[in-house]
């Protein structure tokens, strides 16, 4: 047995670093995690987190930056074992409603009571992803986002092409830029979301926000196996078949910028994508960012949807304190100065909009996104954060296959009504 | 007096000494069996006890539901595909690992002190983190912009230029592909160890006799190396049943789970599904399937053994 005491001696490492992890959670140290990764976005919230320990003497902030999708396991991990940090990063909806279910979260609703001037600044449907049976989890702190088509001024004006207004005229776009050997769609679609905006867009122009609410919610008449999400599925085939996204699109990573560099590179015309893309631009190729704009998807043509009806997120992410916090209104306070006016400026520097009424944005590509967000009848959760996350895995793994031809959009309608009736109550 | 007195101390020590002798293997296991049971037989029987519960993970939610999760995953079918596939990587793993390195063993071991930065070149691709080579190949395979597709392209072969990690009939190849090229140099070395142990002068009486290289591998060396094969085979085997990190970076099991193995499954249903219970019934299984898979191979191997 030599590995023995090597084993031990790792072992009793391990326990150390236990130990220093269970340091962090004393009542002075308030840990932060967040999904801020670009260093221009990440110094808004390391300033933010000075300030805090410049005005809360004695406490000390101790900051952790996560890439996205390993964001989502590094957390359900540390809530499973219940060590999680003081405050989180999340997208409200279905998942931070497993956490506010297994009593991890703390309610802030008692907090915003005792300071109604703060809650006061943000427009009301800023709560209402992190809204849970009347109470409120999160409060509102990175950006208003939509998910719009960014398009290449230059390739549109080249080919004598304007954005589209409906569905047809979508295709005939499509068409155009296919015949050129431009793909008309870049699309990087292996972690699954990036396709279901497509889905969530058609299901709204087709039917109105109200088929998916009603579906989610079971209301009487609801189901995911409405004729609705089944056309929709018809519809992004139907764009499939036209030949409108790049090769290769069911297994791009978005994350380490697929989509994108077909746009920087002119081989895609368009990209579906949340209005977090414009900072992303901005700060890959800022050279790229004068020659892109977008339009918001295009109506079907006798589809209930108002062609207003936006797919996005207000106040995404959202910051969340979390019950094994030792000191609670410390980490409110934290999380208030993460969302301060000082904070609120920078982001907006950086290409994002923090709800907050009267934001003065100077940018005319950001003043046409919130414009979008605020004339919206509707603005529609993602569906993948608004399900729960069983569904909502289901949901991502259909619409994949949709993309990928390999399954009907009865078929799909059908699995995700099976599963909706199982596990919805 | 004197005598008496020593007659009877002796056994008295004697029983002292074995008893000391009985103890101290103990002593020497103890620290062995305590991390096999802290890191071994625990987690595992706590995996058998959460699989019979339905649990998000979170918090004291669970609901003791029996066996439902193992009725279910009887009729799970993206399980039983994940699991054909982890079958199809060892099969491919075997066949297409084991003679690559066998040759690069024969060869640097013909080269013999010649050989050595070579050796160490073939051996860098275990170095390397999976992940950055995964991330890596992503961009090699990326269909718009890697190297792969745009010399096809440039030879006029624009046909055989796929989408390799987006398309379902490739993914699972093209990242079995990278699996192999990384693991090859770990059953190179493995060969090169038991071609090392081959006695000199059993090849020199070989040579007198006139036989061919060939007939020395074939009769002679191969037959030498059959333990070494056994066991580069076993692990081959009980690896690809294990894998997990290339198919995360690269596909995540997708598209539409064409690349799915048991692992990256059983990963998803926890952490992207938040079904604790179930995926520790996938964990469960999978143990009992690797455990099974291996046993059986060691049988079979085993006979091939007193055959030769």
């Amino acid at each position: 047995m030599k590995l023995a005491p090597l084993t031990a001696a790792s072992l009793v490492a391990a326990g150390l670093t236990c130990a220093a992890a269970a340091d962090a959670q004393d009542s002075k140290t308030i840990s932060e995690w967040d999904i801020q990764t670009q260093p221009a976005s990440a110094k808004i919230i390391q300033d933010a987190l000075e300030r805090f320990q410049k005005a809360n003497p004695g406490f000390k902030a101790e900051r952790a930056q996560i890439p996205n999708d390993a964001y989502k396991t590094k957390l359900k991990i540390a809530f499973g074992a219940n060590e999680p940090p003081c405050v989180f990063t999340n997208w409200g909806g279905g998942s931070l409603r497993e956490y506010v279910k297994a009593g991890q979260v703390v309610d802030l609703t008692p907090y915003l009571a005792k300071d109604a001037g703060f809650k006061e600044r943000f427009i009301p449907t800023a709560f209402g992803a992190t809204t849970i049976q009347g109470k409120t989890y999160g409060l509102p702190g990175e950006n208003t986002a939509a998910a719009v088509i960014y398009y290449n001024t230059e390739l549109f004006a080249k080919n004598g092409l304007t954005p589209p207004k409906t569905w047809p005229e979508l295709l005939t776009v499509v068409e155009a830029f296919k015949a050129k050997g431009i793909a008309p769609f870049a699309l990087a679609n292996k972690a699954k979301w990036p396709g279901s905006m497509y889905f969530m867009y058609l299901v709204d122009r087709i039917g109105g926000p109200e088929v998916f609410q009603k579906a989610a919610t079971r209301a009487p008449g609801g189901s995911f196996a409405d004729p609705v999400f089944i056309e929709a599925g018809r519809k992004l085939q139907e764009l499939v078949k036209a030949g409108a996204f790049a090769q290769g699109f069911n297994g791009l990573d978005y994350d380490v910028g697929a989509s994108r560099r077909l746009m920087y590179s002119d081989k895609a015309a368009m990209q579906l994508m949340g209005s977090w893309e414009s900072s992303s631009m901005k700060n890959e190729n800022p050279g790229f960012v004068k020659k892109v704009d977008f339009f918001p998807f295009p109506a079907v043509p006798g589809g209930k949807g108002q062609a207003g009806d936006v797919v996005g997120s207000v106040g995404n992410n959202f910051y969340s304190v979390s019950s094994a916090c030792k000191a609670p209104e410390a980490a409110y306070e934290m999380i208030k100065t993460m969302v301060d006016d000082a904070s609120v400026q920078a982001r907006l520097v950086d290409n994002r909009m923090v709800p907050v009424k009267g934001l003065q944005v100077t940018d005319p590509t950001m003043q046409r996104v919130m414009k979008l967000v605020s004339d919206a009848p509707t603005v529609q959760n993602w569906y993948d954060q608004e399900l729960p996350p069983q569904l909502a895995e289901l949901h991502k793994d259909t619409v994949q296959s949709l993309l990928g031809l390999s399954i009907t959009p009865e078929e799909a309608a059908q699995k995700m009504e099976a599963l909706a009736a199982q596990i919805l109550r | 007096m004197n005598t008496h007195a020593t007659v009877a101390a002796v056994p008295l020590a004697r029983r002292r000494h074995r008893s000391a002798r009985q103890l101290a293997p103990a002593i020497f296991l103890a620290p062995a069996v305590a991390l096999l049971a802290m890191f071994l037989v625990y987690p595992l029987l706590q995996s058998f006890r959460l699989s019979l519960l339905e649990w998000n993970g979170l918090g004291e939610n669970s609901v003791f539901v029996g066996l439902a999760n193992w009725v279910s995953l009887a009729k799970d079918g993206l399980f039983w595909h994940a699991l054909g596939n982890n079958l199809l990587l060892g099969l491919f793993s075997v066949l297409i690992q084991l003679p690559i390195a066998m040759a690069l063993a024969l060869l640097l071991d013909k080269a013999g002190r010649g050989s050595r930065t070579l050796k160490i070149l073939y051996f860098l691709p275990l170095l390397f983190s999976s992940v950055a080579l995964g991330v890596i190949f992503k961009n090699i395979y990326d269909p718009n912009f890697g190297p792969i597709n745009a010399a096809l392209n440039a030879l006029g072969l624009p046909a055989l230029a796929k989408d390799w990690l987006g398309d379902r009939s490739y993914a699972l190849a093209a990242v079995t592909a990278v699996i192999c090229w990384q693991n090859v140099p770990f059953y190179m070395i493995l060969f090169l160890a038991g071609l090392a142990s081959f006695p000199p002068d059993l090849r020199e009486a070989a040579t007198l006799d006139g036989a061919s290289d060939a007939t020395i591998f074939w009769k002679i060396k191969l037959p030498h190396l059959q333990g070494t094969v056994r066991t580069a085979a076993m692990l081959a085997v009980i690896g690809s049943l294990r894998y997990f990190d290339l198919i995360y970076v690269m596909t995540g099991g997708g598209p539409e789970g064409a690349s799915e193995l048991m692992a990256t499954y059983m990963y998803r249903t926890v952490f992207s599904s938040f079904q604790l219970g179930y995926g520790s019934t996938v964990a469960s299984a999978m143990f009992l399937v690797v455990t099974l898979i291996a046993a059986v191979g060691m049988r079979l191997t085993k006979r091939f053994e007193t055959e030769v």
